[in-house]
């Protein structure tokens, strides 16, 4: 007799929900032990699910596109004899051992004449008698939500009673104490009103980053201090380094110079490398320098963390930088080294612009913009002369950073940047 | 001659809900085409509203404060409409079309059992009502020419037959006398008096009825031809029960012996031999009756099985009934042609048994009812109706125009009544503003034969069709005590039960009362019950009812009564 056993998503880390990318098999398919089933992409990271056993796929019950959990009933696998488990030699095993609480069945519409939604049962899984059903929708509830405390998990009207007091008593709005912006809802437009439109998907970093951004946005209040700074001596001692650099195999860029420069800012004004307590009384102020940079990748943007920047000096930061970068952008790096960060700096430089209004990267209170040098005439007293200026742009959490405070962090910045010998300091 | 018309307010853009500032317009006044009708003030700007025609203000829908969106009525105007040429004779120009108009919130198109249902329901809800009906009684096809006399003629029937049938138990009845006109008047006061009832409970709560046809002339607008003359009636919502009617065949021949349901519950005379054509409930009821009358019955039907949609194991006890007792059950053939002669219709047959073409007395044709939808004037209200005359709605029965409604027959199968009912309770409700949905998960099927066919849920043939797992349970009553006792060892009650949870999700019965006893199954598949719980319920002893605890109890392998095999 024949052994069909369900196969679910295992534990894949700590995410709620991800995506199915491809489904690597269909009904009929026999696979072996370890074969990929499918694939799925989280916000991190792209893998395999392997099938615990070998056998025939008897059902696929999920395909591209579908979001899915650990549990989720990924197929049907007919069990090849030789993985027949624990059952002994006694009469046929009448259904598989564990118990199956609810296999994934589709919802039954009895087969009527094409027209009228006559009879569609509204989730055949739901077991809620008419009463009840009325109820919920009375309240607008999705009986798949509600747990039943009745005869077999039954779902009774205290159990929609209890569930919708539950939701209301949950805490509403994001992290700091709700964010419920009473704004009037945007509009929907049907663009293709006014002519031909593409739709098309953003990608899930795009997505998931997208929320966070509004929310940082929202959360804090941003002000931004720009700043011009003098590079002419800092970027002639980093031209003079390039070949000894190169030696090593390492490419040095500014971005090396800044972020030891971020170092000693933060050392001298520690409000910068902190956190909001989640009560929003208190600072958290880090001991520790982590600092991220914003990296383009083909998807979107990504923000990897070099830890203890001020241990380690320019050039393994530069073959740290490097490195990082290229694991951004060929979709291979961690999660862990996203993570920790107390500090970020966003270069735009290598494309162009004066000055911008960076985001901060909550919870960090503070993150430096840095765009393009350009050769501009500074007045040193008696004349014009030609200096290599950089514009910065650093924003900060006005809840914990003052605008007297934000100047003196541009300013420190500004005099060891013209300087770099200060940061020996 | 001058026309009444309706304003509605025109494409605005894409706002819904846009205040009503100022009416510029009252009734009687007489406007010019483009003359401003109300101001709106939208997010955007504030706009008025030219009228589309000139003529007349009757009667005017809207005032400030109103919100209103495309398609809202704003006005009703009379328009002349443009002399027709000059000539034609000068004498009294044809009256205008009485103009008596009538305001409903809720108008329900047809009073058959959806109908009443929701006008009543609508009514309770504080809604004034008005129902229209062309017929002089209320009641529809159920009520008149449908379930309730059919019924009554069922019972005669069954009476005739249990009464010959005792015959072989020892209690010998003489041939009985049948009276057909004291049938037919006995059966009238049946449909009489309740359809006499249902004038009562209207009047009780002021729901207005109108009899006459009635057919949209404009979204908001139903004119309705009575016997003294045309009454315009004009609604906030609308609710379309105008059911369906008996599909004719085009090539058959009109004659007083070729006839539908309604003339068969006519019951002129019992016919000697008479030829069913559809082998579904209806043609197996009036079979049923005509027999117990004294005809001999022939039944054709194309498909391979007689009521179509209900599984085979439970209506083969039927055939086999009926088989003994009728002239004869041509299966996948159909009529080729009917003849009308002087002594008789001639049918020829074409099919799988072809049998000799054959006179008949009389003929019933029975195959199938066609909804009404292409005779309302939706169109003039702009309700989408499909090919075959059905209303598609969605689940709080609205269609395509969100103020109009429909129910019942008209919106799709099974055109059963006590779908009707319910689907005219939904809509009512939903127009009074709860939050109702048709959401019952079962609709079940009771054909009134002799044995009954009862069944509800999914048949195996739909479960083996949908590729759904079952489990089934099937109780033959030769091992009932009560079912021995009259004479019924042939039935059977067969429950389906789900794979993994093995809870009802069909039920099939064939058997005296089936009809009764498939409620039970609906309960229960509507409740979620298991076959535990059928098993565990106590049924009273001895019954029919108890066989459903049977089925479940094979289910659960606790049966006594029976001996199943352990597998």
């Amino acid at each position: 007799m024949s052994n069909i056993k369900e196969v679910r998503v295992p534990d894949i880390g700590n995410f709620p929900e991800v995506d199915v990318i491809e489904v690597l098999v269909k009904e009929g398919d026999v696979v072996k032990a370890e074969d990929s089933l499918l694939t799925l992409e989280s916000d991190k990271a792209t893998m395999d699910i392997p099938a615990p056993f070998g056998g025939t796929v008897k059902a696929v019950r999920i395909k591209a596109g579908d979001k899915v959990a650990e549990g989720s009933l990924i197929l049907t696998l007919e069990a090849a004899e030789g993985a027949a488990l624990s059952v002994p030699a006694t009469a046929p095993a009448p259904a598989p051992s564990a118990p199956v609480p609810q296999s994934v069945a589709e919802t039954r519409p009895t087969p009527i004449a094409p027209v009228a939604a006559v009879v569609e049962s509204s989730g055949g899984k739901i077991h809620a008698s008419p009463s009840v059903r009325a109820f919920a929708r009375e309240l607008g509830v999705d009986l798949a939500l509600v747990n039943g405390s009745g005869p077999k998990r039954r779902i009774l009207k205290e159990d929609v009673q209890a569930f919708v007091k539950a939701e209301l008593a949950k805490p509403r709005g994001g992290a700091a104490g709700g964010l419920n912006l009473g704004l009037p809802g945007m509009p929907a437009v049907d663009f293709t009103k006014f002519g031909e439109v593409e739709i098309k998907l953003l990608s899930k970093i795009k997505r998931v980053s997208g929320a966070n951004l509004h929310r940082n946005w929202v959360a804090a209040p941003h002000v931004t201090q720009f700043e011009e700074v003098d590079i002419t001596d800092l970027e002639a001692f980093r031209k003079g380094m390039l070949d000894e650099a190169g030696k090593q195999g390492v490419k040095l860029t500014l971005l090396p110079f800044l972020m030891k420069a971020a170092v000693a800012g933060l050392k001298a004004y520690p409000e910068f490398n902190s956190s909001l307590a989640a009560d929003g009384e208190s600072l958290v102020m880090k001991k520790y320098f982590h600092i991220g940079f914003a990296a383009d990748t083909p998807d979107g943007l990504v923000v990897p963390v070099i830890r203890n920047v001020d241990q380690k000096g320019l050039l393994e930061i530069a073959v740290e930088l490097a490195t990082l970068s290229a694991k951004a952008r060929e979709k291979k790096i961690s999660p862990a080294e996203m993570q920790g960060g107390s500090f970020s700096i966003s270069s735009l430089g290598g494309i162009g612009g004066t000055y911008f209004t960076p985001i901060l990267n909550s919870p960090e209170v503070a993150i430096l913009g840095v765009s393009r040098s350009t050769i501009k005439p500074v007045w040193n007293g008696k004349e014009f002369t030609p200096r290599l200026m950089l514009p910065l742009s650093l924003t900060y959490d006005h809840r914990v950073i003052d605008g007297a405070l934000g100047a003196r962090m541009t300013t420190f910045l500004s005099t060891v940047l013209s300087d770099v010998r200060r940061l020996l300091l | 001659m001058s026309k009444i018309i309706e304003v509605c307010v025109p494409d605005i853009g894409d706002f819904n809900n846009v205040p009503v500032i100022e009416v510029l317009v009252k009734p009687g006044q007489k406007i010019e085409k483009d003359d401003s009708l109300v101001t709106l003030e939208s997010e955007k700007s504030t706009m008025e509203i030219p009228s589309s025609h000139a003529g007349t203000v009757k009667s005017v829908r809207l005032k400030a404060g109103d919100k209103v969106s495309r398609g809202s009525e704003i006005l009703t105007l009379e328009v002349e409409e443009a002399a027709p040429a000059e000539a034609s004779a000068p004498t009294a120009a044809p009256e205008p079309s009485a103009t008596n108009e009538i305001r409903a919130d809720v108008v329900v198109l047809g009073a058959g059992p959806g109908g009443y249902t929701a006008a009543f329901r609508a009514a309770d809800l504080g809604k004034k009502v008005v129902l229209i009906e062309r017929y002089p009684s209320l009641g529809g096809v159920c009520l008149n020419v449908g379930c309730i006399p059919s019924k009554a003629l069922l019972h005669v029937a069954k009476v005739i037959t249990e009464a010959e049938e005792m015959g072989a138990h020892g209690v010998k009845f003489a041939k009985p006398q049948v009276d057909i006109k004291q049938v037919l008047s006995w059966k009238e006061s049946v449909v009489n008096r309740l359809t006499g009832g249902l004038a009562q409970l209207a009047k009780q709560r002021n729901v207005q009825v109108i009899h006459g046809r009635g057919e949209f002339i404009a979204p908001h607008h139903i004119k309705v031809e009575t016997a003294d003359g045309d009454v315009s009636v004009s609604f906030d919502n609308a609710i379309i029960a105008a059911g369906s009617q008996a599909v004719k065949i085009p090539s058959f021949p009109v004659d007083p012996r070729v006839m539908d349901s309604t003339g068969a519950l006519q019951l002129s005379d019992v016919p000697k031999k008479m030829l069913i054509i559809g082998g579904g409930i209806i043609g197996l009821e009036m079979a049923t009756v005509y027999h117990a009358l004294g005809s001999k019955i022939t039944v054709v039907d194309h498909g391979d099985q007689l009521i179509a949609g209900c599984d085979k194991d439970i209506v083969k006890p039927l055939h086999k009934r009926i088989e003994k007792q009728y002239e004869a059950i041509y299966l996948k053939t159909r009529v080729a042609s009917l003849e009308a002669r002087k002594d008789g219709i001639l049918a020829t047959f074409e099919g799988d048994s072809a049998a000799h073409p054959q006179k008949f007395d009389r003929v019933l044709v029975a195959v199938g009812r066609r909804p009404n939808g292409k005779l309302i004037g939706a169109g003039n209200a702009g309700i989408q109706v499909d090919e075959q005359g059905f209303i598609p709605v969605d689940k709080q029965q609205r269609t395509n125009v969100p103020h109009i409604f429909a129910i019942g027959d008209i919106v799709g199968q099974p055109m059963l009544a006590h779908k009707a009912v319910h689907e005219g309770k939904v809509a009512a409700e939903v127009i009074a503003g709860h939050k109702a949905a048709f959401d019952a998960r079962t609709i079940p099927s009771v054909a009134y034969t002799d044995p009954e066919v009862a069944w509800m849920g999914l048949t195996e043939t739909e479960a083996k069709a949908q590729g759904i797992d079952y489990e089934k349970a099937s109780f033959p009553w030769a091992a009932s005590g009560r079912a021995l006792s009259i004479g019924a060892d042939y039935g059977v009650t067969k429950l389906l039960l789900e794979k993994e949870t093995r809870r009802v999700i069909g039920a099939g019965i064939v058997g005296p009362n089936a009809g009764e006893l498939i409620a039970e199954a609906v309960l229960a598949l509507e409740m979620g019950a298991d076959a535990q719980d059928l098993g565990l319920t106590i049924h009273p002893h001895p019954t029919l009812s108890e066989t459903l605890c049977f089925a479940a109890e094979m289910a659960e392998g606790t049966i006594t009564d029976l001996y199943v095999k352990r597998k």
